[in-house]
Formats: C-alpha cells, structure tokens, sequence
C-alpha cells in the first residue's frame, strides 16, 4: 500500500512535471489561457516547477522500488504523462488551467 | 544521390520504415500481448485458473515426474528418420523445473544426450511437462499456452523456424527501427517545439503525422531501449561465432570457467544417486536470506543427470529486481555440499542482466508492466499513423498518374492492423469453441489464426480499389467492425464456455482473466467508435460531394 502510494505520487509528479513543461511554452499556454499573457519570469518558474516536479518524481520512485526497477518506473511514468498531456492540449486544454496557475 | 542530409534520412526513414514497418508492427503487437502472456494463458486453458504457486518438493514430486518423462513421438519420430530408421539411446543430461510469481503451473523440461555418434555430438532431443504443483498431475494433452507458446514465439521469430529465419527477420527489423529512430530524430523539423503538439482537427495528413510524431518522440526511449535490447539478447545467434569460428575457444573457455568456480564441465561416466533436492534449496533460500535478500527459487536445474559429477544449481526469482534469474547457487549433486556462490554481478554482467531483464520482464511490478503495455502501443500507433501518413501523401498524386503503391501500401497497412488484430480475437473465440477431445486441436487454433490473417488479407486487397481514386479504403471500417464483434464474441464465449464471467472475476478477484475480458471490451469499444466515426465521415463525404 504504501509503495502504491508512493508510486502514485510519482505519477502525478510526473504529469505535473510534463504538465508545467509544455505550460512554458507559447502556444500551449495559449491553448490553456487564451488571452493571457505570459511574462518570462512566468516562464522561467515554470520550467523550473517542471524540473522540481520531475526531480521529485524520480525520488518518489526509488522511494518505493528497488533503483533498477525505479528507474524504468520513472522514464515510462514520463511517457504517460507526455501522452496524456498531449491528449489533454489537443482536447480537453482546460483541464490543465489548474497547472497555469502557477505560471501566473 | 540527395540534395542534402535530412533528404536522405527523409528517403530512408520512409521506405525502411514502409517495407520493415509491416515487420515492426507484428512484433511491436505480440510484444504488448507478451506483456501479459502468461495472463493469456489462463484465459486460454480455464483448468489452470488459479493462485500461483511456489516450485514444489523435488524429491518427493518432481523427482518421479523427470524420471518418466519423454520425448513427444513427432520428436523421437524426426529423430528416427534422421538417424536412419532406427532410433538412438537416449540419455537424460539436464533436468530444469522453471516458475514465475505468475505460473499457476509448472514448466518442466528435460534434456536428452542421443547416442554416442560422434559426428553429431550436438544432437539434442528434449521433452517438455507442464504440471499443476499442487498435485504433481501433468495438463491433459498438454493444451496451447496461447500467450507464452504463441504471442510470444510470433514476437520474436514470427513462428518462421525454418533455419531460423524469423529471428533473422525480426533482428533486421530491430535495426531498421534503430535507424528509422534515428532519422526520425534527424527529419523533425521541430522535434521540442512540437514535442506536446498534436492537431486532431487538422486535415488527415496534419493529425497523422503529429501522432505518428507524439507517439515516436514521447516513447523514444522506450522504442529505443526495446530495439536494443532486443537486438543484444539475441547476439548469440546474430554473432553465432562461439558456436562455429570460435567453438574450439567457446569450449576451452566454459571448462577454465567451471574448473574456477569447483564445478565439473563433464559427465564422469560413473553412475552415482543425487542427494535430497529439497535440502539444496532450504539451503540456497538460508544463503539468500543471510545475504539480506530473502526470495522464492525461481528455477532449479540438475545438470550431468544420475552421474557421479551432477550438479544441482538453484536459481533466485528475480520478481523484485530487473535482472531475470541470478544468485544461484551450485550444489554437488551427490553429495548436496556447495560447490560455487555466485557473487554479486559485475558491472558488466550487471548490466547486461539489466538490459535482458528489463526487456523480458519477468518482475512483479505491475504498474510498470501495464506502463510497457502503453510503450508498445504508443510503438504500434506510431508505426501505423506512418502507414497512414505515406498513402495519404501519395494517394492522390498516384491517382492522377494510375500508379497502384498507395493501394497496395493501405491493403497491407490494413491487414497488418485490424486484420492482425482480428486474427488473434479469432484464435481466442476458436480457443472458446474447439471441442477439447478434438485431435490436433492447438494445431487447430493456430490455423484459424494464420487462416483469419489471410481472410483479412484478402479483404483488405479487395476492398482497397477507391485508395486508386484518391478515396478511403472501407476495408477499415468494415474490419474494425469485425474486430469489435469478435472480442465481444470472446468475452461471451468464455463466460458461457467456462461460466468465469466478468461479475465472478471482478468479485473473486481474479485478475488474469478479468483483465483480459476488460482489456477485449475495451477493443471491442474502441473498434466500435472508430467504425461508426469512420463510417460518418464517408457519409459526410458523400453528402458534400452532392451538394457541391
């Protein structure tokens, strides 16, 4: 139980992670914001939350697993969370709106 | 031969990706169902669905097992006609009794020393068991484990044995995915900027090639690490080179290793009783255990069978680490006194054991596995949006001219995807209605496999005429239609064949066969949908087309 958890929280690190990443670029923030805009120290903090976030997925993993098994674990929670952030953007952007926040 | 660089990663990204995709899909598809191949298993042979279990006393259950196990007669029969009419002494050498914490059932398998000819010193001959351990009987008619004995085989060699020609086909088309890698690296114009990209609403050719770019750039190393791995596991026989220019050396080098570690390379010739199993493996798991990594035996095998050299070696499961099997532990056979404690690997072992372990997966970690499942089918979506991407490309430019690629580039596309997958729903309904008593019947299921293949081939040629006007195919919609009846008919085959159905699985729980039943709704869902919506959109077409 207490690895599932900690696996979980790796995931939603991850997607926050990947979420935060396509955030710092123009036009994904476009597609979740519309009109707002965006500075670049919006930016700049959020690439470093995406960096943190992914940073702390990988430590969530070694967490719960053995290093060889974390590892794996990390990179493909990194896929998923790519996929489904792409899927999101492409047609649900508003479910990301709760990331934008922090970008300002 | 081209203007510049990308133009020629361009050009090779495309035709080796065309010509060895049909390859790569099938392996990419076999390989996501491998995932969960001994989960298949089960929902194929419905009196192995229970808890898995630990490997059982040798000496008072295995021991007799191996002791009257034989050749099947298509075997020996082969190995009669090869040796001239009449039939070689055969010797047991090894004996090997091999679990995972996902095997309900046992595997066994014996290994059989023919004759004394000594020109063909390598001729083997093996047998091979399947029991239940919880009370040593033997599977009746040793049934098709459609998951590990056919989605895995077709993985890696396309059940093409002859010389073993699928390996190499499949090892070619490892490699060509490396280099398609590679230049699809090399071609994409925006390969950050357009990293989260992907434009549903775009038209057909836009949408394709951004989800054939998601699905190749967010899983690259994911693709890139299977391609691989893929290719190292199976060096030895792409570089058979210990088996023919350095055998002499290959051989020398097995007897210094075993003379380093205490262990005998070779049969004594003297026959000599083998001590009490059971006591090698209470003692291999006190060895693990003190080494702080206490773990279940996943594989014991006795080697030099009733000589006075045998060794009986005891393999860890490798259930909660990457690496496969290791830690063994080698006892004299005679005497159950250790002979050699592996030590831990080297680093070059290490990783090799990571690399293979990683790509075989046999550990007990089921988020990552389902997270495999999403590797290999963003790995199959990538591969058929670049099917779907070069006829859209082409099609009406070759309409225009006459020429029949694009055609012919679709009919495989749609043979290779929903005709695959039909074929392999139709293996399972037939593995649903094939009487038991029926002679031949794992022969059977895989002729009604290759037999819907072929079906959905021909299908796909017959229905692919409009791609000639620069029209879609309706072969596609028409096979996701018989896709979605299919897994439909199987999880209601299964449920009335064996009364496992889905309120009973998901309530017990028992996930091997529920997950499969939710994972064939699910198809059946999905081929539904695009159906329907492939189906509206021609009809939108048509309409257009009238009102303009």
């Amino acid at each position: 139980m207490h690895e599932a958890l900690l696996q979980a929280l790796a995931m939603l690190s991850s997607l926050c992670g990947m979420g935060w990443l396509a955030l710092a670029m123009d036009t994904h923030w476009t597609q979740v914001r519309g009109a707002v805009r965006q500075g670049a120290r919006g930016v700049k903090r959020l690439r470093a939350l995406a960096g943190a976030a992914i940073v702390a997925s990988l430590a969530l993993c070694l967490a719960a697993d053995h290093a060889s098994i974390a590892v794996l674990v990390w990179i493909m929670s990194l896929v998923l969370a790519t996929l489904l952030v792409a899927f999101a953007l492409a047609s649900r952007p508003r479910w990301l709106r709760w990331l934008a926040l922090a970008g300002g | 031969m081209f203007p510049n660089f990308r133009l020629s990663m361009t050009w090779l990204h495309t035709w080796f990706g065309l010509v060895l995709g049909y390859v790569l899909i099938v392996v990419f598809f076999f390989g996501t169902l491998s995932v969960f191949d001994r989960e298949f298993d089960r929902w194929a042979i419905p009196q192995t669905r229970f808890a898995p279990q630990p490997i059982p006393s040798f000496d008072a259950m295995l021991r007799p097992i191996f002791d009257h196990m034989a050749p099947e007669p298509a075997d020996l029969e082969a190995l009669r006609r090869r040796s001239g009419g009449t039939l070689p002494k055969l010797t047991p050498v090894e004996w090997t009794a091999y679990t995972t914490h996902r095997d309900p059932v046992l595997s066994l398998y014996t290994e059989y020393a023919v004759g004394n000819d000594a020109d063909k010193p390598d001729e083997e001959i093996y047998a091979h068991a399947t029991i239940d351990p919880r009370d040593g009987r033997q599977l009746a008619g040793d049934p098709l484990k459609i998951g590990s004995e056919f989605f895995y085989p077709m993985h890696i060699g396309l059940h093409l044995t002859w010389m073993g020609v699928g390996y190499w086909i499949v090892g070619l088309s490892a490699l060509a995915m490396l280099c398609a890698l590679v230049s699809g690296v090399v071609i994409h114009r925006r390969l950050f900027r357009e990293f989260f990209t992907l434009r549903p609403r775009k038209h057909v050719q836009r949408s394709t090639l951004d989800l054939h770019n998601l699905t190749g750039v967010a899983a690259l190393p994911f693709h890139f690490f299977f391609a691989l791995t893929g290719l190292t596991i199976f060096a030895g026989i792409y570089f058979p080179v210990s088996e023919t220019m350095l055998k002499p050396q290959a051989q020398a080098a097995l007897v210094a290793q075993a003379a380093e570690r205490g262990l005998p390379a070779k049969a004594a010739g003297v026959t000599a009783p083998l001590a009490s199993v059971d006591a090698m493996v209470a003692e291999a798991q006190r060895r693990w255990a003190a080494r702080g990594m206490p773990g279940d035996v996943g594989m014991v095998e006795v080697q030099h069978v009733g000589d006075r050299n045998s060794v009986v070696a005891v393999y860890r499961a490798g259930s909660d680490r990457v690496a496969l099997l290791g830690q063994a532990i080698h006892f004299e056979g005679t005497t159950g006194r250790v002979l050699h404690e592996e030590p831990p690997a080297t680093v070059v072992t290490g990783i090799n054991d990571f690399l293979t372990g990683l790509h075989l997966q046999q550990f007990d970690h089921w988020l990552l596995r389902w997270f495999y499942v999403v590797g290999g089918l963003a790995g199959c979506a990538c591969i058929v949006t670049g099917f779907l991407f070069f006829v859209e490309k082409r099609k009406r430019q070759h309409a225009k001219v006459g020429l029949g690629g694009a055609r012919w580039a679709d009919a495989f596309a749609v043979a290779t995807v929903t005709g695959m997958l039909g074929a392999t729903l139709a293996m399972l309904v037939a593995n649903r209605l094939l009487p038991d008593e029926l002679v031949g019947r794992n022969e059977w299921e895989q002729r009604v496999f290759w037999g819907a293949w072929l079906v959905a081939l021909l299908h796909a040629a017959w229905r692919s005429a409009p791609i000639r006007l620069g029209k879609a195919s309706p072969a596609w919609h028409e096979q996701c239609v018989g896709v979605a009846v299919l897994a439909l008919a199987a999880v209601l085959l299964d449920a009335v064949t064996t009364g496992d159905h889905l309120l009973k699985t998901l309530a017990q729980p028992y996930w091997p066969v529920a997950g499969v039943d939710l994972a064939l709704l699910v198809v059946a869902a999905c081929a539904a949908s695009v159906a329907v919506k492939h189906r509206r959109r021609k009809r939108a077409a048509r309409l257009a087309l009238r009102h303009a």
